[in-house]
């Protein structure tokens, strides 16, 4: 599998997909040997790994508030019984 | 040029059938109803997250769970026993989230960002401080990243919490969209490339 002319700039364009795993398996080998050869790849990618996990720890620790379930259990009874 | 507007169009024949139930019933009257509810309530802690951030106050977010939930419940004859019961109810809240926009005639926003490299956010931070990249990651505020994405424009912000934050897969985003994969990954593409645009910004406002 090639992935154009010069590998890092296949590798940027297939940065996000890989990290959704969303490619086939010949891309994933194509794109993990790279990652294994080249520290400007390496690097990067650790770099945009990190991001999308410091967004999603941000972005999901809002605490739900306490009583969430029951509330949304009294306002549907409430509409059902109009 | 993508405007909310075109997913609410788009939106229409996603939604799920509504068909409602007699206000007079209840739960107890159908045993099949009631366990619905309960395995449907099961997923309220990932819809209020997902409705935090596409509406940005809690408040909000707890009153689009208790509509998505009312409107669940009535059209719950709708759901087929089997398939994705968080992603259905997902594209309810959405509905809402978009009714209540229109209702308060929010005007779509624009994508004013231009097109950039996926390493961004990477160069911006390189210049800045001297600091490993990763180390200035670390250091951006828990709210300067959420406020960062609520600068995200609607259209794009919506499929980013969906896949980044609401753990859906491309085609369960697809579905609960009501477009297409290409479009669903052409929008996270954007999406995610807003983010790290007011991500740096941020940074930069920090480092300052």
């Amino acid at each position: 599998m090639t992935m154009g002319v010069d590998p890092c700039v296949g590798v940027e364009s297939k940065l996000q997909p890989y990290l959704d795993r969303q490619l086939t398996p010949g891309e994933v080998s194509w794109i993990e040997r790279h990652l294994g050869e080249c520290a400007y790849c390496r690097e990067r990618y650790h770099f945009e790994a990190k991001l999308r996990d410091t967004v999603k720890t941000v972005c999901c620790g809002d605490p739900v508030p306490d009583g969430l379930v029951d509330r949304v259990r009294l306002h549907c009874r409430g509409h059902r019984s109009e | 040029m993508l405007l909310v507007a075109d997913s609410v169009e788009l939106m229409a024949d996603a939604t799920p059938d509504e068909a409602e139930e007699p206000a007079s019933d209840s739960a107890s009257d159908s045993p099949d109803r009631a366990q619905f509810e309960e395995e449907a309530l099961a997923h309220a802690d990932q819809l209020y997250r997902i409705a935090l951030r596409l509406s940005g106050s809690p408040q909000s977010a707890e009153e689009l769970v208790q509509e998505t939930y009312l409107r669940a419940f009535r059209s719950w004859r709708s759901y087929r026993p089997g398939t994705n019961l968080a992603a259905w109810l997902a594209t309810i809240l959405r509905n809402v989230f978009l009714d209540e926009a229109r209702r308060q005639q929010r005007r779509p926003a624009q994508e004013s960002f231009e097109d950039t490299t996926e390493y961004y956010l990477y160069n911006q931070l390189a210049g800045s401080s001297g600091e490993p990249q990763e180390a200035v990651l670390n250091k951006l505020a828990a709210g300067a990243i959420v406020e960062a994405l609520a600068d995200v424009p609607p259209a794009f912000r919506e499929v980013v919490v969906l896949v980044d934050i609401g753990d859906f897969s491309y085609q369960e985003a697809a579905d609960i969209l009501g477009v297409p994969i290409g479009t669903v990954m052409s929008r996270l593409h954007r999406g995610r490339r807003a983010l790290k645009q007011a991500l740096a910004q941020r940074a930069g406002a920090e480092a300052s």
